[in-house]
């Protein structure tokens, strides 16, 4: 275990992780190390702020009141309802990692909201050796298309620590979910209880390898649903599939409201002026989130308008690949001193917050992508957002309705022009961009989404069929 | 809550004698196994996919995008547009309007009718790829509770102005498809209940494409405050 994975586990379930969100990302992100690092200023190369240095105390976490005045009465009144039919119900969350990624982070806060509405939800981390998450990490990476052979040493470690902690862990709760793949076969004990079982799948499992997803799939059809993030990552499956979209925490510190004055302090530490427009995208340092390409689309609109450029991110300390796309994007910025680059460590929420707020427009010009929650973060504060329409971006930017989609540098250059010459309609977007995520995308949603499932599952007992 | 049938028996403004209860309805989207690649995939689809998948690609995107104050219109226009970048047909799928209909086969209909025509004149957009697939999905529905309950013409304006988009959309949308009549439970009740048969006429007017749920929540109490003044 690394010293970081023993300073997050230790705060650990209140820790308000902000590792980058993605799914995608979740065992690179709980197996990487996070040393203090320097923070890279492009710009200026000033000392950097002190504060980014090490990671913040955690936050307490919010309340279900706390979140009203975001969401209304009303809805914590429908959660209410729909949780009252349930009261004393258990569920039990089962994942493979307590800190680190977007499912932790979401079990972070879902766990004490279902409680809290008197539903007890427990939550268990599978064990393993290095050798169960070596495998694992492959068969993530295969079934998100990577060549892969299984072999049968690999099925056998999957199963044997699959069949360890079924041992270990007691299923008396009345709903099991298991989250993602690592945990998958431990729905074998479903015959010890009368509970419905429920896999959600946080991953694209559109195009898999087709020898991992033969291995997987008579597993995940033994539940009694299975859940996705977006309609077009799934599989036919002979059990019903639910959409849960992935969410925020609109009272995280990376989400949260912050006051003008720390939104400017932060812009002044980094060099970032707030009287002239602001183009973001928050990345790791990554290829697949073509930094480069967002570059090079500044370069096309800056001959038309005046703007400057934050690419903040991280992943360029511990990981080589990182470092090396950091030193493309750098190369790339040439001597524009409006191109401000920033290697952040992974606690920096509420800088990436600040930055985020302070922005005119935000992109995310992936090639690739999971469901792109820094979108959802863009959205959320009601930023004009261009992004690429690729993975399950298109489920939350309806172009030119919630953000607009491009397919090129050429098209994200326009439209950086064309938002940045029209602030009406750019207002206009981010204003229902922000409502977008409020009805769909927020903590609060999930809850319910959780909450119906239970209802619905209960009343369809008995009418499912079952795989053999 | 009253009938149709004695509304006209109703005589004006007066205390009504059942109270409205304000409901609302929660739904999860059920991912469906059918999916068309081109128009020519859409049509037969459509033609095949449950009720509730039309119900989910039309009333129920409807009320998830309900803060979009125009240029949505249904899952159909939209996909014609974004994906098979097809405008005549987006447009003609945009112009059907959802409160037409008391039954999913007729708006099914309607729909197959639009895409039916305009392949036979566009033979060569049927098997064009679209950019990106459209996934049919379904909804499981939950109608629950919510804590307003009006006996009195200022109690009904209190539960509307505090219940939330959800329940305006049970009550004024979904509501015809329950009724089976060109109607909404705000308007029946005022009508019958309260013998407010203008107002009742005038909300159901209310172009539900020219606004937010928002605005016809405001819309709607703006009428009855008329109405009670």
């Amino acid at each position: 275990m690394s010293s970081d994975d023993s300073r997050a586990i230790s705060a650990s379930p209140t820790f308000d992780t902000q590792a980058p969100t993605e799914a995608a990302g979740l065992e690179a992100e709980r197996r990487s190390p996070h040393p203090a690092r320097r923070v890279s200023d492009r710009r200026s190369n000033r000392p950097l702020p002190p504060s980014v240095l090490t990671p913040p105390a955690p936050p307490p976490p919010p309340h279900l009141d706390d979140y009203g005045a975001i969401v209304g009465q009303s809805q914590l009144d429908t959660l209410r309802y729909l949780a009252k039919d349930l009261k004393g119900k258990t569920i039990k969350m089962v994942n493979s990692t307590a800190v680190g990624g977007g499912v932790a982070e979401m079990l972070n806060r879902l766990v004490p909201l279902l409680s809290e509405l008197e539903v007890p939800t427990h939550w268990d981390v599978i064990t393993g050796g290095n050798d169960f998450f070596e495998i694992t990490k492959a068969f993530h990476n295969a079934l998100h298309g990577a060549p892969y052979e299984l072999t049968q040493s690999a099925k056998h470690i999957f199963l044997m620590y699959n069949e360890q902690n079924r041992k270990r862990m007691h299923f008396g709760e009345d709903m099991v979910v298991i989250h993602d793949p690592q945990p998958a076969a431990i729905v074998l004990a479903r015959s010890q209880t009368p509970a419905h079982w429920v896999w959600r799948c946080h991953i694209d499992l559109s195009n898999p390898n087709a020898g991992v997803w033969e291995f997987l799939s008579p597993f995940v059809e033994q539940y009694d649903a299975a859940i996705f993030s977006s309609q077009s990552f799934t599989r036919r499956l002979p059990i019903p599939q639910y959409l849960f979209y992935p969410c925020i925490d609109p009272l995280s510190e990376k989400n949260k409201e912050l006051p003008d004055s720390q939104v400017q302090q932060i812009c002044d530490e980094f060099g970032i002026d707030r009287s002239r427009p602001i183009v973001t995208q928050v990345s790791r340092f990554d290829r697949l989130k073509d930094p480069v390409g967002v570059v090079q689309a500044y370069k096309l609109a800056k001959k038309y308008v005046d703007c400057q450029l934050v690419l903040a991110g991280g992943g360029a300390s511990d990981d080589p690949e990182g470092a090396a796309v950091l030193q493309e994007v750098k190369e790339a910025a040439g001597n524009d001193s409006d191109i401000i680059i920033l290697d952040l460590p992974p606690w920096c929420a509420i800088e990436i917050n600040a930055i985020q707020r302070a922005s005119t427009i935000i992109v995310q010009k992936s090639l690739k992508e999971g469901f792109g929650l820094t979108v959802t973060e863009a959205l959320w504060k009601g930023k004009p957002t261009i992004a690429s329409a690729v993975g399950g971006i298109p489920n939350q930017i309806m172009h030119k309705l919630t953000g607009v989609l491009v397919h090129s540098v050429e098209g994200c250059a326009f439209q950086m022009r064309y938002l940045l010459t029209h602030p009406e309609f750019a207002r206009g977007i981010g204003t229902s961009g922000r409502e977008h995520v409020k009805e769909n995308f927020l903590m609060t949603t999930n809850v319910k989404r959780w909450l119906l499932l239970y209802r619905i599952l209960e009343q369809t007992k008995g009418r499912r069929p079952r795989a053999a | 809550m009253a009938t149709a049938e004695n509304l006209a028996e109703k005589p004006a403004l007066r205390h009504p004698q059942k109270p409205f209860y304000f409901n609302t309805s929660e739904h999860l989207v059920r991912i469906g196994r059918q999916r068309a690649g081109n128009l020519c995939e859409l049509l037969t689809a459509l033609q095949t996919v449950p009720d509730d998948s039309i119900f989910q690609h039309t009333f129920r995107t409807l009320q998830e995008h309900h803060f979009i104050r125009q240029g949505f219109s249904n899952d159909f226009a939209h996909w014609s547009l974004f994906a098979c970048n097809e405008p005549a047909l987006a447009e003609q799928f945009a112009s059907v309007d959802v409160r037409e209909f008391t039954a999913i086969e007729g708006l099914r209909r309607r729909m197959v009718e639009i895409l039916d025509e305009f392949l036979q004149s566009h033979n060569m957009s049927g098997s064009r790829a679209a950019h990106e697939p459209f996934y049919f999905c379904a909804s499981d529905i939950v109608v629950l509770p919510t804590a307003f309950t009006a006996d009195t013409l200022k109690a009904f304006l209190n539960g509307l102005n505090q219940v939330s988009v959800h329940s305006i959309h049970h009550h004024f949308i979904e509501a015809r498809l329950r009724l089976h009549c060109m109607s909404n439970d705000f308007s029946q009740w005022l009508q019958a209940e309260v013998g407010l048969a203008e107002p009742a006429d005038a909300i159901e007017r209310i172009d539900i494409y020219a606004n937010t749920m928002e605005g016809v929540r405001r819309q709607i109490a703006r009428i009855v405050s008329q109405a009670m003044n």
